[in-house]
């Protein structure tokens, strides 16, 4: 392996993000700040999941929340079923407060029998099933729905158009489910995980160490998973997948692993989500929030990893800053779209991009390669 | 069976009147206006503030509404998409920014608010707009119970739908239009002045927006976020429709609406959007390029 100036500046930029995360408690000492930022480090992991399906794998994938979703809502059935309002419902097995509200006079209290669906929470009672499936039920959704896409050979904003349906049509099914799923109001009163005795409180540093740690993993895992061989044919894949089918590689296995692969994180995102906010809903599948996501990687970078995370992490705490300010609580709204806007048009590679360009400004003899950025392909 | 066949005809003509700006802008474009409700929304408005400050009724504000929403899409163009052609998810992610820009400014009455001022018929509140009473009143016509608001909005579809294509295939502009379509270089090695045309065909396809807007005014309330629910909408029919292809938007608007309209009266409204979209996800893998695709390139 070669040592260049942009490699040494990349290992500076990961293993300081990292050590920033983990030593905010240090001069962090207010609880609710730590929840909060807690959660930005969950968006920041989505951030991760867009710039590998965007900027590696050239896949634009508008329905993430999805994904989020899904590993939100299976974490938060087993919590759901640990939380005091379900074991108070006169029965031995714990039973949502929900479906009490909503069953049919008669019907026993019980998850077998209460209302028609209700037995598919029967195994949420182990708490390790519901993070197991937090994990598992994204990957498997991405892997059936990309297996028909990327071997029909859909590209580009045909991807975009149906992962976008693909998240509301799921999103309207949650709700129509209102019996299982609480519908329009989601899940909520909680429980803690807890493991091994220990409850993660969401106000608790641990709790923020869970994040944080889960970040840094990701973001190294995705950071390694990228660098190997199957990474490099993947971005061989974007820049031109014709020839990287003449070159022999089977281009749609590559792009179903990797799509897998990013939907698997924005599964754990949801997972770690429900943990720091205490509800699943299906407003996490809402269109705007799949676009926002996409917006954060364009801003911190669609091209880096660690870009994209940094974008997301900003974008958030400076929305929450803003909203809070009296004179900016109206327009910061305003404000962030004129961000987007700006950022599209002046500044395409992003923050990610800017701070390569003073990389090699500062070190300009060495000769540094191009910021790997894939060239959009023409409109139609 | 006739009242289902009405139920998707109406619901069909208001996912033409949304989609065919939109078959405009990104068929013939290729760019990906996420403000495209918001322009539908600034149409929505106009109707409201003509009524409010102009006494207009809604014959009166259709015009109105076609240069307001017209105006908007051309400053639009001439800011943003004017240096995105051809990074067309660019197009994307910045119009989402000025979707949210667009959304704000009504919401907030152009910041006036920040200065103690109201405009009466703006802010973050919802508005409604007066249906002349000749077009409220349902009238049997053999044996058919008539809406004739409903049936207003599907003639008045059908007849811009009729122009669109008349601009479209048989005037000159059109035919620079489509030219642009097929190739921009060529079409500008042939003297066509690219810049002028494409500006002028995004106000076109904004200020079509803007008339739906006067017409969803009729029947939903005006609020700032109006659009940003019909946008996909649009795009579903167009892009199953076939870029490119003013037929294929027409079929696939009366294809979808009807699937909607008859699966909502079998089950309920939510199920329906989502067989819908199952529909729309099966063509798009089917047929990327859409139902009724033009070929070209």
């Amino acid at each position: 392996m070669t040592i260049t100036t942009r490699g040494i500046a990349e290992s500076l930029a990961y293993g300081g993000f990292i050590a920033a995360i983990l030593l905010l408690p240090l001069v962090m000492d207010d609880v609710f700040w730590l929840n909060r930022i807690a959660k930005y480090l969950v968006f920041g992991m989505l951030g991760v999941a867009i710039a590998l399906s965007w900027g590696y794998a050239g896949v634009l994938n508008l329905g993430q929340g999805l994904f989020f979703g899904l590993g939100a809502y299976m974490v938060a059935m087993s919590l759901k079923l640990q939380s005091y309002t379900s074991l108070q419902q006169g029965s031995d097995t714990p039973v949502p407060d929900f479906m009490l509200w909503n069953a049919e006079p008669g019907a026993p209290t019980d998850l077998c029998c209460i209302n028609q669906g209700s037995f598919l929470w029967i195994p949420f009672q182990a708490q390790w099933f519901g993070i197991v499936m937090a994990l598992i039920v994204p990957t498997l959704i991405a892997l059936a729905l990309a297996w028909p896409i990327f071997r029909l050979r859909v590209s580009g904003v045909y991807v975009a158009i149906i992962t976008l349906a693909m998240v509301l049509l799921v999103r309207l099914l949650i709700i129509d489910a209102q019996p299982i799923t609480n519908g329009f109001n989601g899940l909520t009163d909680l429980g803690w995980l807890t493991i091994g005795g220990f409850e993660f409180d969401p106000y608790l540093v641990e709790t923020y160490y869970l994040v944080a740690v889960s970040l840094a993993i990701a973001l190294l895992a995705t950071r390694w998973l990228v660098s190997t061989k199957a990474g490099l044919i993947l971005q061989s894949t974007r820049d031109d997948a014709n020839r990287a089918r003449y070159l022999g590689y089977n281009v749609a296995a590559y792009q179903v692993f990797f799509f897998a692969v990013s939907a698997g994180i924005a599964g754990f995102a949801g997972l770690l989500y429900v943990i720091a906010a205490e509800f699943a809903s299906p407003s996490f599948m809402d269109l705007a929030f799949s676009i926002s996501m996409v917006v954060w990687a364009a801003v911190g970078g669609r091209g880096s990893l660690l870009g994209a995370c940094i974008g997301a992490i900003l974008i958030n705490t400076i929305e929450a800053t803003a909203s809070e300010t009296e004179v900016l609580q109206e327009a910061w709204k305003a404000i962030i779209g004129l961000v987007f806007v700006l950022v599209v048009l002046f500044m395409p590679r992003g923050l990610a991009g800017v701070a390569l360009d003073a990389v090699a400004w500062i070190a300009p003899k060495r000769k540094l390669g191009p910021a790997p950025l894939a060239q959009q392909e023409p409109a139609e | 069976m006739s009242e289902i066949l009405f139920i998707g005809l109406s619901l069909s003509s208001i996912l033409l009147l949304i989609a065919l700006g939109l078959s405009i802008t990104y068929g013939a474009m290729g760019v990906i206006n996420m403000a495209h409700g918001e322009l539908v929304m600034i149409g929505a408005y106009t109707a409201v503030l003509a009524g409010i400050y102009l006494g207009l009724n809604l014959f009166f504000a259709l015009p109105l509404a076609f240069l307001m929403a017209g105006v908007v899409g051309l400053l639009i163009e001439r800011l943003v998409i004017r240096r995105l052609y051809g990074r067309i998810i660019d197009t994307l992610l910045a119009t989402w920014g000025v979707a949210i820009l667009l959304q704000q400014a009504i919401r907030l009455e152009f910041g006036l608010t920040f200065f103690g001022i109201h405009i009466e018929g703006l802010g973050p509140g919802l508005q409604n707009m007066a249906v002349p009473g000749f077009l409220t009143q349902p009238f049997d016509l053999w044996g058919l119970t008539i809406q004739p608001y409903r049936s207003f909005i599907i003639v008045l579809t059908l007849i811009l739908t009729g122009v669109t294509w008349f601009l479209m295939y048989r005037t000159s502009i059109g035919m620079q239009v489509r030219a642009i379509m097929r190739n921009p270089q060529m079409a500008a090695a042939c003297g066509i002045d690219v810049r002028r045309v494409s500006m002028l065909t995004f106000a076109y396809g904004s200020g079509l927006a803007g008339v739906a807007g006067v017409l969803l005014a009729g029947f939903k309330t005006v609020q700032p976020d109006m659009g940003a629910s019909v946008v996909v909408d649009g795009f579903l029919v167009v892009v199953v429709g076939g870029v490119g292809s003013l037929f294929g938007t027409l079929a696939s608007a009366g294809i979808l609406g009807q699937i909607n309209g008859s699966i909502a009266v079998l089950t309920n409204d939510i199920l329906a959007r989502a067989v819908v979209f199952g529909v729309v996800i099966l063509l798009i893998l089917w047929k990327p390029r859409g139902l009724f695709s033009m070929r070209s390139r």
